[in-house]
């Protein structure tokens, strides 16, 4: 069963890393969005999240992603999805997130995506 | 752009300078309309007054719902906003001093959905006073912003209905998934959970509650998200629920809190059609589980029957020993895969035979096992030559100790001497069996005793002796011919008579006359199921 949302951060470079755990509900989807809103006053523009330990994403929760998206897309930046379980890679597809955001296996393979 | 002198106190007439605004109103309304967010239209907005009111700071706030608070768009530290825009009418355009000397004022504009724009302007010199003509400025420049908003407010609606539609399919979509995953096999126990999980995020519940609860047993709660708090509210403003019974378990669903951007909101029909959609998908699966559980288990039961039946069938003799001098033949039809009737004719070390027919009380694998035990020990005290009493005694004993009280044995023993034709008999309870005289009359041998099996004490069972002469026959059988049924409810010896069946019918073999009753009996119930597995043992003296 889903745990209680906890959320960690890391910055490589100019890249913000957020990993979550747990319903990304909208408790989870604030914390996010905070978490972000700091970072980007900053000028950080290249943002990955990683939802490896979040198997469940409400809408409310995902409006706050989409939030995310937007600003980061506005300021010609870009947001990039990792680690997803299939419900939630299926939820995000049919919301129509991945037309604005990217989408990768791994941490790793989203900081080579950054990096190239 | 306003110039230096346009600014209050210089000569041009304020309707001139006003006039010089208008056609720019169209430009700046393009560039405002193409902003993507309403902080970037405020930036931009901000942008034009300040080029407009050169001597004034600018900061911008938005009200999105009037009596709630503001939120700061643009601009640096400006007091607080709702001293600057308290008590003012939320309908119109409204602009006031907040001093005495026409320095500072706060702006508040009316949007088209019901939220403010508010304006906080304050002199970046000392010197500055607001006209009258700028306060028309200002109400121009809101009703730009007015204006530019629509569009924005119109993609945010467009944005919002296509984020609604898409969670719709999202909601189908996950109902779908939901129903095919707990329709498989390997979920076991956390199935219940998984609809729970699916239900609050579906609903945009803050948290879900599963109680299931049986009738001797203490309720077990899972909560989502799994925490300690495994508390039960009962307001139910905040929370919708359903539940199931299947057998003695009670599964309860609840949701609680369903979330929005601004707070907790009560939950709609949809959300109720959701939760209930998922539960019945729950049920339907736990349904479908047991029934198929219930098909394997009587899978095992029809292959352990079919094992059993294997073996009755061996205990059932293929074919009887040849005896110089007799035709004899005998055949068991079981109801069931496996039946309780039994019949041999067995040789003895004496040069007799054994002829047996018993029939155990009830059918199926009980009955099998009986006749399994009656075969082994019939055939162990065969060995040991025994009286045909002390045998009968014997048997009675160990079947009473084999078998439950309902379980008893009827049998026909006989033991003939094949070559003088001196038979004695015994039944234990079973029907008499028919000896048929050349004249075609008929001796019925039914000395014995009680069933085997019914008393645990040494019944003194009594015997018949007679001599089986040549052109004589003897007939053998279990109730299940006398009682073989018709659609009528009719029994075959009450309607054809077994006695006259067997004193009147010859063939040229056993096997013939066996074979030709069977087909009478066959004849006279018709399509009715069989009641009762049918034994006969036929032997004629040649």
């Amino acid at each position: 069963m889903e745990q209680e949302f906890t959320l960690t951060t890391e910055l490589r470079g100019d890249c913000l890393i957020i990993a979550t755990a747990g319903y990304v509900n909208n408790v989870g989807g604030e914390s996010i969005a905070r978490e972000f809103a700091g970072h980007f006053e900053n000028g950080i523009k290249k943002v990955i999240v990683n939802l490896g330990q979040s198997k469940v994403v409400n809408s409310i929760g995902l409006s706050f992603l989409i939030d995310i998206v937007d600003q980061l897309n506005d300021a010609g930046g870009k947001l990039i999805f990792t680690n997803l379980d299939p419900a939630v890679d299926k939820m995000l597809t049919i919301m129509g997130l991945f037309q604005f955001a990217g989408k990768e296996s791994s941490v790793d393979d989203a900081l080579k995506e950054f990096f190239v | 752009m306003r110039t230096e002198s346009d600014i209050p106190g210089t000569t041009q007439r304020p309707m001139e300078r006003l006039a010089g605004q208008i056609g720019t109103f169209q430009d700046r309304f393009e560039v405002l309309a193409k902003a993507l967010s309403l902080k970037e239209m405020a930036r931009l907005f901000a942008g034009m007054l300040s080029s407009h009111f050169q001597e004034i700071e600018i900061t911008l706030f938005h009200n999105a719902i009037p009596g709630k608070g503001w939120q700061q768009l643009f601009g640096g530290a400006a007091g607080d906003p709702g001293e600057a825009f308290g008590s003012i009418d939320e309908r119109r355009f409204a602009m006031r001093y907040l001093d005495g000397e026409q320095r500072r004022a706060s702006v508040v504009q009316p949007l088209l959905d019901r939220s403010l724009l508010g304006m906080f302007l304050s002199p970046r010199k000392v010197a500055f006073r607001f006209a009258e003509e700028d306060k028309v400025s200002l109400q121009l420049f809101g009703q730009l912003f007015a204006s530019a908003y629509q569009p924005l407010l119109h993609r945010r609606n467009e944005k919002e209905l296509v984020f609604s539609l898409n969670h719709r399919v999202l909601q189908l979509n996950s109902l779908i998934d939901t129903g095919i995953e707990v329709s498989k096999l390997t979920h076991e126990g956390s199935l219940p959970q998984l609809a729970l999980e699916r239900a609050a995020s579906l609903t945009n519940a803050s948290r879900g509650v599963l109680i299931v609860s049986g009738k001797d047993q203490p309720a077990e709660r899972y909560s989502f998200p799994a925490s300690d708090a495994l508390g039960v509210d009962n307001d139910s403003e905040r929370r919708i629920q359903t539940s199931f019974q299947f057998f003695d378990t009670t599964y309860t669903f609840q949701l609680y809190d369903k979330e929005s951007r601004s707070g907790f909101i009560v939950f709609d029909e949809t959300d109720r059609l959701l939760l209930d959609a998922l539960t019945r998908q729950v049920h339907a699966s736990l349904e479908n589980r047991y029934l198929l559980q219930e098909a394997i288990d009587k899978q095992k039961i029809e292959r352990d029957i079919a094992v059993a039946a294997s073996i009755q069938q061996r205990i059932l003799p293929e074919s009887l020993p040849a005896l110089t001098g007799y035709d004899i033949f005998g055949t068991n039809i079981p109801t069931k895969s496996v039946g309780g009737d039994y019949y041999d004719c067995i040789p003895l070390a004496d040069g007799r035979v054994a002829l047996v027919v018993a029939d155990v009380a009830g059918k199926g694998i009980p009955a099998a096992l009986l006749v399994s035990s009656f075969h082994a020990y019939l055939n162990a005290y065969l060995e040991n030559s025994l009286p045909l009493v002390k045998l009968a005694q014997r048997l009675n004993s160990v079947i009473c100790k084999a078998s439950t009280e309902d379980k008893f044995i009827t049998a026909f023993l006989a033991l003939l001497d094949p070559t003088t034709g001196r038979m004695e008999s015994l039944s234990a309870g079973h029907n008499p069996v028919y000896l048929v005289k050349r004249d075609r009359t008929i001796q019925e041998l039914n000395n014995g005793g009680v069933a085997l099996g019914m008393l645990d004490m040494e019944f003194p069972f009594s015997t018949d002796e007679v001599v089986v002469e040549p052109g004589e026959r003897l007939f053998l059988y279990t109730d299940g011919l006398t009682e073989a049924m018709n659609a009528e409810q009719e029994l075959y010896d009450n309607i054809r008579s077994v006695k006259e069946f067997v004193s009147n019918k010859t063939s040229p073999s056993a096997k013939q006359f066996i074979q030709e009753m069977i087909a009478d009996v066959r004849e006279f119930v018709g399509t009715a199921p069989q009641a009762d597995d049918i034994t006969v043992l036929y032997l004629v003296r040649q």
